[in-house]
């Protein structure tokens, strides 16, 4: 233990591992919110982080995320007006521009304020039609390569997104998804997982990105596998077999990121993809939404009501068996990078 | 701007609109069909046909009208 130092009196105390743990890691990409959320000319106020951001997309579509906050006196500039290529902060005028300079003090012309870079401003990128930020500490504010979940970047893949906000810790939801063997109680009653062994053994298999959690006598039957992977952006891929009705092509495959909005709140993210082409490509796509969909949703609702149900210090009591490996070798390295990302801040 | 309402909880998020009656009912066919007469081009064709759920105009499917009419629904 290092001695408690003194309190600072900045307004801008570095957070502590508790809070980067609660809030979400730091230096690497999140997604934030689908793309069709901010239409082009428009913005739109997003909480990740546990932080207010402005998402601002100029009318010819390129986007900036901004944070929320005014540079003069610190009214939301979401509250503000959109001016195609700067955003006019209501309270007294004052433009910024897509990259956070402040271009025009109206009541003030030739004030030091103009021409300075005096709000922060976010790397982003849009992936499978979703926003991604760069959420860099202020000892790494370059964003880290990313590499992009290979289901969604594969040609002979298709993807469709499915987008929720679940009032649940950020972690909750990743540990969701390492915990494959809930597919077969919570979720039996489904089209895709009704089907497998309640009883199974199960491995961490590492790999250079991450490391699969596998059933060690099971496959292709039920949810029976799930990698991690932390490729700049974490993200998971698993595969759930579709039932004939599905029609050709095979399993259908999930890659899931969530977005840490604040303590309690999530924004999850599930890409369902199949490897499927031409008229099987079409006639997946066509009975997705006709029908698909809706049966996915409802086995995304189920795990929605079993975590927001959970107490809040459900992580705090539990007793865990030989299922829960995944988690806790989650946990480990989540609670590892939060230690090291408070210490370096 | 309004703070968008949360949470955000949408069960269809890739419909460009309500199906119609005509695709809901290819829709269950078609599941149908995949589940009881296999999954072959030609299992499709022969199964929508044999349940008399024909496109549109009336016209039985071939296996070039079932392509397109899927291009067209699921592109
Ligand atoms: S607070 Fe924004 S212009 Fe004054
Ligand atoms: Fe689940």
């Amino acid at each position: 233990m290092t001695p408690s130092t003194p309190l600072s009196t900045t307004a801008c105390t570095a957070p502590s591992a508790d809070d980067i743990y609660a809030t979400g890691l730091r230096n690497q990409w999140h997604p934030v919110v689908p793309s069709r959320f901010v239409a082009p000319g428009a913005m739109r106020r997003v909480t990740v982080l546990g932080e207010q951001w402005l998402l601002f997309r100029r009318s010819d579509g390129a986007l900036a995320m901004l944070a929320d906050r005014c540079p003069h006196r610190g009214a939301p500039l979401s509250l503000g007006k959109h001016l195609g290529d700067r955003v006019a902060c209501w309270y007294h005028g004052v433009e910024v521009g897509t990259d956070g300079t402040v271009s025009s003090v109206p009541g003030l012309p030739g004030c030091n304020l103009e021409g300075r870079k005096l709000v922060a401003s976010l790397p982003v990128r849009e992936v499978g039609g979703a926003v991604l930020a760069y959420f860099g500490d202020e000892r790494h504010p370059e964003p880290v390569d990313l590499a992009l979940p290979d289901p969604l970047t594969d040609p002979d893949a298709d993807a469709f997104l499915c987008y929720a906000e679940w009032n649940v810790p950020w972690r909750y939801a990743v540990e969701n998804l390492l915990d494959p063997m809930h597919g077969a109680f919570l979720h039996h009653e489904s089209h895709t997982m009704y089907d497998g062994d309640t009883t199974a053994k199960f491995r961490i298999r590492e790999t250079g990105r991450g490391y699969f959690f596998e059933k060690t006598d099971q496959r292709g039957v039920n949810f029976d596998w799930v990698e991690l992977c932390r490729t700049g952006a974490d993200w998971v891929d698993l595969s759930i077999p579709y039932p004939p009705s599905a029609g050709p092509g095979g399993p259908f495959g999930i890659v899931g990121m969530v977005c840490p909005v604040d303590r309690e709140r999530t924004g999850v993210f599930f890409w369902r993809y199949r490897r499927v082409q031409d008229w099987q490509r079409d006639t997946w796509r066509f009975l997705y939404r006709t029908v698909i969909e809706e049966r996915h949703w409802e086995v995304l609702e189920q795990d929605r009501v079993m975590l927001e149900a959970m107490p809040a210090d459900a992580d705090q009591r539990e007793n865990l068996y030989q299922h829960d490996l995944g988690v806790v070798r989650l946990r480990r390295l989540y609670r590892a990078q939060a230690e090291q990302q408070a210490a370096a801040g | 701007m309004t703070t968008a309402p949360w949470p955000y909880l949408d069960v269809h998020q890739s419909r460009t609109h309500e199906p119609t009656p005509y695709e809901l009912k290819l829709a269950a066919t078609l599941e149908e069909v995949f589940t009881k007469d296999g999954h072959e081009l030609a299992d499709v064709v022969r199964g929508l046909n044999a349940r008399q759920v024909h496109a549109p105009d009336g016209a039985p499917w071939t296996e070039e009208s079932f392509r397109t009419e899927m291009k067209r629904l699921g592109a």
